[in-house]
């Protein structure tokens, strides 16, 4: 029970995927414009990692080791398009806002990397919890740079005003201000770390 | 289809919408391998070529295969493993065909299979030029060019990048922004400078 | 001042030159062009070019301080970076613009790639091209000169795009700087007599200058007008930043290529997509952008101009 538990809470700081690993920036900058953008896309993303983590736990001893990748990707690219489907019938809104990456969730490096790293060489209940564990991390990341460029970009969070007479500063909601956000973001951990030791 | 159009694509996909810049496609080489200008230029024209021709590759998947059969919704599926297959058949072809080459970029070759800029082109060709499950008048052009002008984009990125790194050897950056942040600032900056390019009319 | 780097036997004469001279002098070099900001546009002007250059001051001794490193704060260099920040703003912006620029340009622009020296792009227009992305509101609402209420009025960089003709100036109007516009680069005349001082003193070369301003000269020239070789190129060098950014900004000793090739070839660039974005753009000017992008690729055209080592392939 305790290995699961720890499992679970690494991916949420200690290995969390976006600060310490790096991985998966792509659709983190993409998609951080707005908290309610980025809780979508952590979702979607947990729910595909979920997925591939238990279904390659499970068929491990069915893959050949040589077509590993490939297969894994199949699963993957399985669950994506569930989540895509699902997107836009529930809540076309939300699929527009997240637009082309919802696809690239598949070629998204944590997940792939979770199931060659940890899925396929983990039982059941391991492969769930460090799924869960990651996705949870990825998204709490999500929402932190989200939370910085909507609050700055827009004077708002979660779409409700925060202090009236704020000049929003505009570049925060665009590509620029999203790579000024996660750069000084992972100098700031830096900062952090070096103090520490 | 007229030159106005191409070159709409052009300036868009080149600096307006630069996959790395704006799109954030691609990022993870884009930091890794952009200390060295000759790996940068390597992996760069290796992600141009495939872009390319993935960008042909799933035109007609989609065109020929998944809209006469009512499988849109297996784009993603399709796409991912075509295009993995694709980089595979590149990578024997140019091993056999010219051992030199595949010294070059062979290795590049492999990493591409995932990158997310050439899956994002094939996506965004799909979601620009085909309108109500047929494709626009032009539309194969259009998702050639585009793919290729993305690729173009890649490599300005790359290269610019690749520059103002290794320049930085020499320079006493603070500890904690070393590589990663760094880069990521310089990143923001050039998307900032780019922004100039916003709007063009001809 | 590339020749004097040849290095001759001895006896070596020392020479009174440092870095905090340097830079004193480019600051008096720019003065003339504040005071003519200051009569054209009034007082607003000046609260513009001390709130920066205070901000620019304080940021850069915090910095240092907070990352222990030597205190270089008085050196001039940062006092520079505010003036040429608050030249390339609107007067009548409000106060903490100039304050958050500059902070910018100095903490993003110049801090984080090690300090003095080491910046890749010219700290100042980092600044600016980051209030015109966050606050494009203020950043192109202009005042016109000598109009003590603040009456706004377009630049006639912003009235051509709209497809509007400011008639009532003549090139003279221009070049003497009475026309809307950012603080410094309205008085032409007063950059002239600061650039002049640069280049007696040999601090900066005529290369990119006048590559620069030619470039832009010619290709307005040619593609300016809806007629091929129509053209009107007087008035794009008079107006919008040109003169300025070619003699203050695009001359970063920095963040430009080191060989006389390569400075032709930055100018070049730098007057190419200034013309390109003036003429089809989406902004009314473009030498800030055109600047930073050159700045960009200024390590990739070192490379391929610098000069073959004695000896070596």
């Amino acid at each position: 029970m305790k290995k699961l538990v720890k499992e679970f809470t690494k991916g949420i700081i200690k290995e969390n995927p976006t600060f310490v690993l790096a991985l998966g920036l792509c659709p983190t900058l993409a998609v951080s414009v707005s908290v309610a953008n980025a809780i979508g896309m952590g979702v979607a993303a947990t729910f595909v990692l979920l997925g591939s983590s238990v279904i390659i736990s499970l068929v491990k001893g069915f893959i050949p080791g040589k077509i590993r990748i490939p297969c894994f990707i199949v699963i993957i690219a399985t669950f994506v398009t569930i989540t895509e489907l699902c997107l836009k019938a529930y809540s076309p809104v939300l699929d527009r806002a997240l637009g082309i990456y919802v696809p690239l969730i598949v070629v998204n490096c944590i997940v792939l990397g979770r199931a060659e790293a940890f899925a396929c060489r983990n039982n059941l209940a391991s492969a769930f919890f460090d799924g869960l564990g990651m996705g949870v991390g990825f998204t709490l990341a999500l929402i932190l740079i989200s939370a910085i460029r909507e609050v700055l970009g827009s004077g708002k969070i979660l779409g409700h005003t925060l202090v009236n007479g704020f000049e929003p500063v505009f570049v925060f909601g665009m590509p620029s201000g999203a790579l000024l956000v996660i750069g000084l973001l992972l100098g700031l951990f830096n900062l952090i770390k070096n103090r520490k030791t | 289809m007229n030159i106005q159009q191409f070159l709409g694509i052009f300036i868009s996909s080149v600096f307006i919408y630069n996959v790395i810049l704006s799109r954030f496609l691609g990022l993870c080489p884009f930091v890794a391998i952009s200390k060295d200008t000759r790996q940068a230029f390597a992996m760069s024209a290796a992600v141009t070529f495939v872009i390319t021709a993935s960008s042909v590759v799933t035109w007609f998947i989609y065109r020929f295969l998944l809209l006469p059969f009512n499988l849109a919704y297996l784009r993603t599926l399709s796409f991912v493993l075509v295009i993995a297959a694709l980089v595979q058949l590149i990578e024997m072809v140019i091993k056999k065909a010219s051992p030199v080459l595949y010294r070059a970029f062979g290795i590049y070759l492999t990493l591409i299979t995932t990158n997310c800029a050439v899956l994002g082109a094939a996506v965004l060709n799909v979601d620009m030029f085909f309108a109500n499950g047929k494709p626009v008048p032009g539309s194969f052009y259009y998702s050639l060019f585009q793919g290729f002008c993305m690729g173009l984009g890649y490599t300005l990125a790359m290269l610019i990048m690749s520059g103002i790194r290794e320049r930085l050897e020499f320079c006493n950056v603070p500890k904690a922004m070393r590589d990663f942040p760094l880069a990521f600032v310089i990143a923001s900056v050039l998307s900032l400078s780019f922004m100039g390019f916003s709007g063009f009319k001809f | 001042m590339r020749n004097n780097l040849i290095v001759s036997g001895s006896p070596h004469i020392h020479k009174n030159e440092s870095v905090p001279r340097i830079m004193w002098t480019v600051v008096l070099s720019t003065i003339p062009a504040g005071i003519a900001g200051i009569i054209i546009f009034v007082i607003d002007a000046l609260w513009v070019i001390l709130a920066a250059v205070a901000a620019a001051v304080l940021t850069e001794a915090v910095f240092e301080v907070l990352t222990g490193r030597k205190i270089t704060a008085a050196d001039g260099s940062a006092v520079i970076t505010g003036i040429l920040l608050a030249y390339n703003l609107p007067p009548n912006v409000p106060l903490w613009m100039p304050v958050v620029g500059a902070a910018f340009s100095i903490a993003i622009g110049k801090q984080v790639f090690g300090g003095l020296g080491q910046n890749i792009f010219n700290p100042a227009l980092i600044g600016r091209v980051f209030l015109m992305a966050s606050w494009p509101r203020y950043m192109t609402t202009f005042t016109r000169p000598f109009s003590y209420d603040a009456v706004t009025s377009a630049t006639p960089l912003a009235a051509l795009k709209e497809g509007k003709v400011l008639e009532h100036l003549s090139y003279l109007d221009m070049f003497l700087g009475r026309r809307g516009g950012c603080i410094g680069e309205v008085c032409i005349l007063a950059l002239l007599i600061g650039a002049a001082i640069l280049l007696i003193k040999g601090y900066i070369s005529w290369h990119i200058p006048v590559s620069y301003i030619l470039t832009t000269a010619i290709f307005t020239y040619v593609f300016g007008a809806s007629q091929l070789f129509h053209g009107d190129w007087l008035f794009h060098i008079l107006n919008g930043g040109l003169i300025l950014g070619a003699f203050f900004m695009a001359t970063d000793y920095v963040a430009t290529p080191l060989t006389i090739r390569g400075q032709f070839i930055f100018g070049i660039g730098c007057g190419l997509l200034t013309a390109i974005i003036r003429i089809w753009g989406g902004y009314p000017e473009g030498v800030s952008y055109a600047i930073l992008m050159m700045n960009a690729a200024s390590p990739f055209i070192d490379r391929y101009t610098k000069n073959r080592i004695y000896g070596t392939k």
